[in-house]
Formats: structure tokens, sequence, C-alpha cells
């Protein structure tokens, strides 16, 4: 077997001469298609951006200008002087902030079971975990509403990071999993052999090799809160909400929708969640892979 | 497993004298997220679905037990069409998302300047707020001022403004479109990631043995990634099946509720009806078809287990 492989790896460097036409052919439909689906893209994205800059007289004609004649920063400056919109971006950072820590915290510890233990139930707890992400949203909301009412959080940020680190756990765990997987069970061993008990050995010798895993499921966890709409929408009151539907509510229900506004808030609400991205991409490829099709 | 009594300077000193068991560790390790698990997914689920059988309102307390009322009421009235209306969706947001998806990974699979850098610009729509999604496309489909109507109108495509959110076909293609944009990007990564395991030496080969474009996708990179992107197809699926943003910001289930799907009916009868019970007979009878797909998930996530290790 080896030995085919190394042939074929030889021979491979010489292309064979006929095929040269037809791959200057493929090259052009790659070009093509990576044209096509990139404009498809981000020409959105382009509109977001200069109806975001443009005066708001100039947005508002037709047929619309493709390129911004004069560029303003006044929406921008409107949607950060709003007092509405900043309570919405100060929710935004505690749920998510919370959610992050928690989601952090409650999936290390069911990774690190789920890696280094083997016990009665183990497969079908697994199951249970990942299949939580398969139940409609919409559904269990309803319910929700009627338990965090009954409770008396309706209306307070921890209805939604209640909600939301659940939510985060199926993805979360995964990703602590497959980083504790990579972990020879040998320095578990050692530890114990020195006369740690299994607290320590988790939390002195584990944890903080497992750091950059934390940061990243915290990340994820910190998107999920910060993107979410409908638990944002339901479950906190107009005082509690966070900017996705809060921003619904500012700019939508309005009989005309101030668009300009509108895109420049809808640019800054975007921005955390590309940081986080490059920060995390790292980690992030494998482990979306990770938690959808199981490590 | 006993944890070993050798007790010196090392051992950490605890509230409790003795150092944990492993037993008693490994239910700490569990019983947060079992917890939180149990009363944010498993007890609402099952107490919805209760619903399903009694009479019951948002506004006043109480319910009386209604038998099947509920859910024969579902089959009499919306079924149909909600399932009609849903699988419209689904189809559409799972089966463009994933051509344009697998277009782009292929080409994005090929080695050339500024790749890397493209993989992750392209990845820009799945990363932003479904709600900034939903802003986004709304503005671009307005009926008034939108750049669509603009660019269709100045190539002398339609002589007057297409109020495309409020006639029934073009909003259904515009849901469609906005969560093709959305999800395209994920099941790109995917499929990136499934490419990755086809061995460069094996296209070398058949191309050497003449093989042209067409055949060597179906002959030696499908075969590799159509594990991968048998899942990707039925996550998305199960995920649009229950997708609930778009269509509420960008439609709202209409014009005249041709848009709406079990998603968004089901929160409009528990919240704007205040129809409890009523809310639970739909989340049950669309629970059902989701089983049977959540079934297909499991059965060949563990296929693909099972064939991992051989």
């Amino acid at each position: 077997m080896t030995a085919i492989d190394a042939r074929a790896l030889t021979q491979a460097a010489p292309a064979g001469r006929g095929t040269r036409r037809r791959r200057g052919r493929v090259r052009w439909g790659t070009w093509a298609a990576l044209l096509i689906i990139a404009l498809f893209t981000f020409l959105p994205i382009y509109w977001l951006l200069v109806t975001s800059l443009t005066p708001s007289d100039k947005v508002f004609t037709f047929p619309p200008s493709f390129w911004p004649g004069e560029i303003t920063f006044d929406h921008y400056a409107e949607v950060l002087g709003n007092p509405l919109i900043f309570g919405y971006l100060r929710n935004s950072i505690i749920v998510s902030v919370i959610t992050a820590v928690l989601s952090v915290v409650v999936s290390m510890y069911m990774g690190f079971a789920f890696s280094k233990y083997r016990f009665a139930g183990r497969k079908s707890l697994m199951y249970f975990v990942l299949s939580s992400q398969m139940f409609p949203q919409a559904l269990l909301l309803v319910t929700l509403y009627l338990v965090f009412a009954q409770f008396g959080l309706l209306n307070t940020y921890w209805a939604l990071i209640i909600s939301f680190t659940t939510f985060t756990l199926p993805l979360c765990v995964w990703m602590m999993k497959g980083f504790f997987d990579a972990l020879p069970d040998d320095l578990i061993e050692a530890a114990r052999i020195d006369g740690a008990g299994p607290w320590r050995v988790f939390h002195s010798v584990i944890l903080p090799l497992a750091a950059p895993g934390l940061v990243a499921a915290g990340l994820f966890a910190f998107v999920r809160g910060w993107n979410d709409f409908i638990f944002a929408l339901t479950l906190a009151g107009p005082d509690k909400q966070t900017l996705p539907p809060g921003l619904v509510n500012t700019f939508i229900s309005e009989a005309s929708t101030s668009w300009p506004a509108l895109m420049a808030a809808s640019l800054l609400v975007s921005v955390p969640v590309c940081a986080a991205f490059i920060l995390l991409q790292r980690f992030l490829v494998g482990g979306i892979t990770a938690g959808a099709v199981k490590g | 497993m006993t944890s070993p009594s050798v007790r010196d300077g090392a051992v950490p000193r605890r509230r409790r004298g003795a150092p944990l068991s492993e037993k008693t560790f490994l239910t700490f390790l569990l019983a947060p997220g079992v917890v939180l698990l149990c009363a944010v997914v498993l007890y609402p689920l099952i107490r919805s679905l209760v619903t399903a059988f009694f009479d019951e309102s948002l506004l006043y307390p109480g319910s009386t037990f209604v038998g099947f009322e509920n859910i024969l009421e579902v089959f009499r009235d919306d079924f149909l069409r909600l399932t009609y209306q849903t699988l419209i969706f689904t189809v559409g947001s799972t089966v463009f998302p994933f051509i344009i998806g697998l277009a782009l990974a292929l080409v994005l699979n090929q080695r050339f300047r500024g790749q890397a850098f493209l993989r992750g610009a392209f990845l820009i729509p799945w990363l932003i707020p479904g709600v900034v999604v939903s802003f986004l496309w709304m503005w671009i489909f307005d009926a008034n001022y939108g750049v669509l109507n603009g660019i269709l109108m100045s190539l002398g495509l339609t002589d007057s403004p297409i109020a495309w959110l409020f006639q029934t076909d073009t909003a259904r293609g515009a849901l469609i479109l906005a969560k093709t944009w959305n999800s395209f990007p994920w099941i790109m990564v995917m499929l990136l990631a499934g490419l990755q395991t086809v061995p460069g030496e094996l296209h070398e080969a058949a191309a050497m043995d003449g093989a042209g474009v067409v055949r060597r996708f179906f002959a030696v990179t499908w075969p590799h990634i159509s594990g991968v992107a048998g899942l990707v197809i039925l996550l998305e699926f199960i995920w649009n099946f229950q997708h609930f943003d778009t269509i509420f910001v960008l439609t709202g289930g209409g014009p005249a509720g041709t848009t709406s799907t079990f998603a968004t009916e089901v929160y409009d009868t528990a919240f704007k009806g205040y129809d409890l019970g009523q809310a639970g007979a739909l989340g049950l009878v669309w629970m059902l078809l989701l089983t049977i797909l959540v079934v297909i998930y499991v059965w060949l996530s563990e296929r693909g287990e099972k064939e991992g290790k051989r």
C-alpha cells in the first residue's frame, strides 16, 4: 500500500501534457464560480456599509445610488447617543459575559467527566446532551416563560443567562471533551500517585493545560448569548432586553424605518462577534466540526 | 476506585478532612449540567407536550382536560398548510446553501494566494447576528427605496417597484434567499474539513488515467465527503425545520400567514393568541415530525462513527 502511494506521489509532479488545456478551462470555471459567490456574499455587506455612511436625504431617493457621494458618521453618532440603545448594549454585555463564564464552568466539568470517566449511563447521557440542541426552541420557550414567571425570574437577566448557558452546553461540552481527550491519562495517574485527590488533579493539573479550550468555549458561549433573538425578545422585559430584540423594537416598530441608523446599529452589533471569531479562529473550525459530527 | 490515603504536605487542605472520593467527584462534575438540561430542556419539553391535552390560557390560571381535541383541531385546520409551508422553507434553505457551500468549498480547497483570507471573509454572513441578517435583507427587499428594485429597474427588467415581502411567492423566495446567505458559510466550513480527508495522490492518479474534473469529483472526492455531506444536509434540515428568527423579523409569517411555519405559528398561538393548549398541540405534532429527523441523524452519525473506526 505504502509502495503504491509513494509511486503515485513521485509520478504526480509532472502532470500529463494532454490535460493542460482542460485544466485551463477548469481554472476559468473555478474563478467564475468564486466571483459569483463573492458578489452574492459581499454585495449585501457593502450595501450595509454604504447605507450606514450615506446622509439620510441621499438614502431615501429612488433609484438608489450605489456609491455614497459624501460620507457621514451622523448615523453612528445617532445610534451611540441613543440612551435606549445604550441600555440594550449594557444588557447584552452583562448577559453574554455571565453566560460565557457559567457555560465554561459547567461544560468543563461535564466534558471532563465524559472524557476521563467510564460510568453507567455515560453513553445515554452523552446522547441526551447532544440531542438537546435538536428540540425546537420556540416550543420550549412557551413553558420556560411560565416556569420563569412562577419563580419570579421573568424580566430578569437570570432568565436569559440560564437559558443561554443551557443551550450552549451541547457544543461547549463537546469542545471541552475534545480538549481533555487529547491530554494523556498518564498525567492524571502521575498526579494521583503523588497523592493528589481528584479535585486537585483536575483543578491544578488538568485545567491549566486546557486553558485554550476554556477560552474557545467561552467565546462561543458569548456569541450565542450576544446573537440570540427569540428568548431575549420573550423572557426579558423592555429594560432587560439585549440588542437584537432591542433594535427590532427601536427601529422596526416605527411607521417608517430609519434604515441608515439601523444599518449603523447592525454594523456595531456585528463587530464584537467578528472580533471574537478572529480570536477564536484557531479553535472554531475544529469546534464546529466536532460539535456537529461528534468527536 | 479508592482515593489514596497518603497525607503529607502536598495534599491540599480541604474543608472536609479527607480527599473527595472519585464517585463524589464524578457526581459533582455532572450535576450542574444535568440539572440545567433537565430544567431548561427536558421539563419544558414534557410539560408543553402535556399541555396539548388541556385547555389552558396564558391570561388566566387553571386548565381543563380536553383529551385529543386540540390535536384534532391542528389536523383539521393547520396541519397541511403548515407542513407544506415549513417544508418549502426547509427544503429551499437546505438545498441552495448546500450547492453554494459545496461549490465554494471545492474552490477554496485549491491552493492559491489569499485563500486563507477568503476562507475567513466568506464566514461573515454566518457570523453576524441573525437579526442583522434579517435587517439587511429587509432593507434590500424594501419596496420603496430597496436596492434590489433599484438594480432591476435600472437594468430595465421591471417597470414598477415590486413589494417583495408582501406577495406570497416572492416573500417565500426572499426568506429562502436571506437564509441561504446566512447558512452557506457553515456548510462550506464543514465540507472543507471533509475535503481534507481526500488523499491528493488519488486525484493525481485519476487525472493521469485521463479522468475529467466531473468524473474525478464523483469517483474520488464525493466518496470521501459523502458522510459529512449527508450529516450537514440533515442537520441543516432539522435546524431550518425549527427556524424562527428570519421568518419572524422579515415577514412575520405574512402575507396572510402564507410564510408562517410551525415555529412562528407556535409562537404566535402562545404569545399573541394566548392559547397554550393549542400551542402545545401544534408543538406535539411538530415534535413528532422532528423526532423522525433526529432518529435518522443519530442513526447516520452512529454509522459514520463505526466507519471511522474501521
